[in-house]
């Protein structure tokens, strides 16, 4: 499928999971998007399965207690200053379920889409705003880097002896980040000027015509969010 | 002529010496030629003019000329001269824009307008010309820096450039990936100016030598007569003999002992397995190993940054690592406050430490604010203040010049001869070492 359709379909699954309000409507989306993301090799997939699984399962695990609802009263614990009488009943543990299995389709589909979909020809297969999409893949493209030059200077400094302990001291590392990130995001705009960016007269290469499975794709996307809007 | 610098002198905004002062250049079509010179030279600003990213992109103050195929840098943008001048930088990663490597041929063929129906196919030539066509529907985050710096070498070529710059473009591989770069720029049709500090391949490929030191160019000359030059005003440039080390006490303290250590980064395929390994106080080993058998996972282990998952690690004394590319990972607001961090804010230790390596006078200074070479050093003395027992350095010579090469190899003979172990994992054969070991994955550790 061409990055534009697959954009469409995940933006739709998308749309669903912000509006469908059944545990299985959700709970399906939820299982097709993981089966596509396991198709991922591990070593990059794990970092979007491990953060999308543990923010959805923290909500269902807190939102019974800041949120009250009514149903059939499951637990009772103590009066907490701020939230009140801390209790779980069948209607708010059904919202949490809802809550945390949206987050978690949100979050497949983000991974699917960075997973799977060719950033390079969807930046190519935008007419506007070329430059914004060019940054945003960009973006996306550094978040490893960034995460080497994290490693990397946490390693130097634990090589010169120094142990790091506590928030604070993982803090003081944030700005010389910043700073690398910043004399890289410096030499890459070079590089691009230099490699003729901005330059008038660019042209493009020719993309794939769609075939007939990204045209389906497109028109079961819309259908996908229609319903998702209407019935489920 | 396809290019001349005539008088220019160009100093960065805010910097207190100029980075070019009255240099005066003449380059012919075809040419190869080889700038060498000390770290913060001169070299990179002076590619980065023949690209007119000096004064488009930096700013600063800038006198003289630069035309390039016709092409005044003063009125002519570097993205306009895309096209008939290609640079290649040092830093792979700092350069490459798409994700797929086809595309990010294809990136620069966009740019500068060419006729779309050819695009795929010139990137794809592009490709082949530099042996990277295999790659083409690759990942660029899969790829090797060897790899991807080829994939940036494509992506100049594909432009067909009249003047390919290439601003030490080996210096963050390793041997392997930078002999088979310069092997491919050396059957190049195009004219080349090469900035680099792997000296005796530079000198092979070009038939000409420009020489800058301290903004200034020192000597414009053919090869031959560079090397009889270098060989009587720069000696360090042509390899000398390493430093001897001190004789080793049979009786000294043993540093450093690993016995049956093995580690694993996947569960199934250990990188290590059941290594043994012994440093005694004074001794200088150098692990050498192809690219991906575990010489940085053992340096890791030895300094205690890795647990092993097997085996036993006793170590004597402080350890301390220094890390590839130091210079990019330091902390601290001043140099000064960055060689004291180690050393709990002990002002007057890291001084002294500043001192020993030739940093003194920039104590006051931001350490991102320090020349690339400086920012090495700085990098040193911050590991050396905390006087370590056990010293780990992963490639410490990637990248640096020869005459702080000689300098570090000096620094190296020095600690241990203060009884100091030291374990060096580098590619570079000559230097000086009382053992040399290989890491293989079939054969583990094994004498040299």
């Amino acid at each position: 499928m061409t990055p534009v359709p697959a954009t469409v379909v995940l933006a739709s699954v998308t749309v669903l999971a912000l509006t469908a309000d059944r545990l299985t409507t959700l709970g399906v989306l939820a299982a097709v998007l993981l089966g596509v993301c396991l198709r991922a090799p591990a070593a990059r997939r794990r970092p979007y399965l491990v953060g999308t699984l543990v923010a959805g399962v923290s909500i269902v695990v807190i939102s019974p207690f800041l949120w009250s609802g009514g149903g059939t009263l499951l637990w009772e614990g103590p009066t907490v200053p701020v939230l009140g009488v801390l209790d779980v009943t069948t209607d708010e543990l059904v919202q949490a379920g809802l809550s945390g299995l949206r987050l978690v389709c949100v979050g497949l589909a983000f991974a699917v889409y960075t997973l799977f979909v060719d950033h390079d020809r969807l930046v190519g297969a935008v007419r506007f705003g070329r430059r914004s999409a060019l940054a945003a893949a960009l973006a996306t493209r550094l978040v490893p880097t960034l995460e080497r030059d994290a490693a990397g200077i946490r390693e130097a400094v634990r090589g010169r002896g120094i142990e790091l302990e506590g928030a604070r001291a993982y803090a003081t590392l944030l700005s010389p980040l910043v700073a690398g990130s910043l004399e890289r995001a410096t030499n890459l705009s070079e590089a691009m000027e230099a490699r003729g960016f901005g330059r008038q007269g660019a042209t493009r290469a020719p993309q794939p015509p769609w075939s007939w499975l990204d045209r389906l794709a497109v028109c079961a996307g819309v259908v996908l969010a229609t319903a998702g809007v209407l019935w489920l | 002529m396809l290019g001349r610098v005539e008088h220019m002198t160009f100093a960065y905004a805010g910097a207190d010496r100029q980075a070019l002062d009255d240099v005066t250049l003449e380059i012919s079509a075809g040419e190869h030629i080889a700038v060498l010179g000390p770290s913060g030279s001169g070299k990179s600003t002076l590619l980065r003019a023949l690209a007119g990213l000096v004064p488009h992109f930096h700013g600063g103050r800038f006198a003289g000329s630069v035309v390039v195929a016709g092409c005044d840098t003063r009125v002519t943008r570097p993205a306009e001269l895309a096209g008939t001048v290609a640079s290649v930088f040092q830093d792979p990663e700092d350069q490459v824009v798409m994700t797929r490597v086809v595309n990010e041929v294809a990136f620069g063929l966009e740019n500068v307008g060419a006729e779309p129906r050819r695009i795929w196919a010139r990137a794809a030539e592009a490709l082949a010309r530099v042996g990277a066509d295999q790659l083409a529907d690759r990942r660029l985050d899969e790829l090797s820096g060897g790899e991807l710096q080829r994939v940036c070498l494509a992506s100049a070529l594909a432009l067909a450039p009249e003047m390919l710059l290439l601003d030490e473009p080996t210096s963050q591989l390793d041997l392997d990936g930078a002999r088979e770069f310069l092997d491919v720029v050396a059957g190049l049709d195009v004219t080349v100016v090469l900035s680099e500090q792997r000296i005796s391949r530079a000198l092979s490929l070009a038939e000409r030598v420009v020489f800058v030191d301290e903004g200034r160019i020192l000597l414009d000359a053919s090869r031959e007569q560079a090397e009889a030059w270098l060989a009587e005003e720069r000696p360090a440039y042509l390899e000398p003999p390493a430093p001897g080390l001190h004789r080793l006490r049979p009786d000294s303290d043993r540093m450093l002992q690993l016995r049956g250590v093995s580690f694993s980064y996947r569960a199934g395929s250990p990188i290590l397995d059941g290594v043994d390994l012994e440093l005694r106080a004074g001794e200088v080993v150098v692990l050498e190993g192809p690219n991906g058998a575990g010489k940085s996972t053992l340096a890791r282990i030895a300094t205690g940054l890795l647990e092993p998952a097997a085996g036993r690690v006793e170590r004597t004394g402080r350890a301390a690592y220094l890390t590839q590319d130091p210079g990019r990972y330091l902390v601290k607001e001043t140099a000064l406050q960055e060689v004291a961090f180690g050393v709990g804010g002990d002002r007057a230790r890291a001084r002294a430490a500043l001192d020993r390596f030739g940093l003194s006078a920039f104590g006051d200074r931001h350490p991102r604010d320090l020349s690339s070479g400086e920012r090495e050093r700085l990098g040193l003395a911050a590991v050396a203040v905390v006087e370590p027992g056990l010293l780990v350095l992963d490639e410490p010579t990637r990248g640096i010049d020869p005459e702080r090469k000689a300098e570090l190899r000096a620094w190296i003979a020095e600690l241990a001869a203060a009884g100091v172990a030291v374990l060096v994992v580098t590619h570079d054969e000559s230097f000086p070492a009382h053992r040399r070991l290989r890491l293989t994955w079939e054969r583990g550790l094994d004498a040299v």
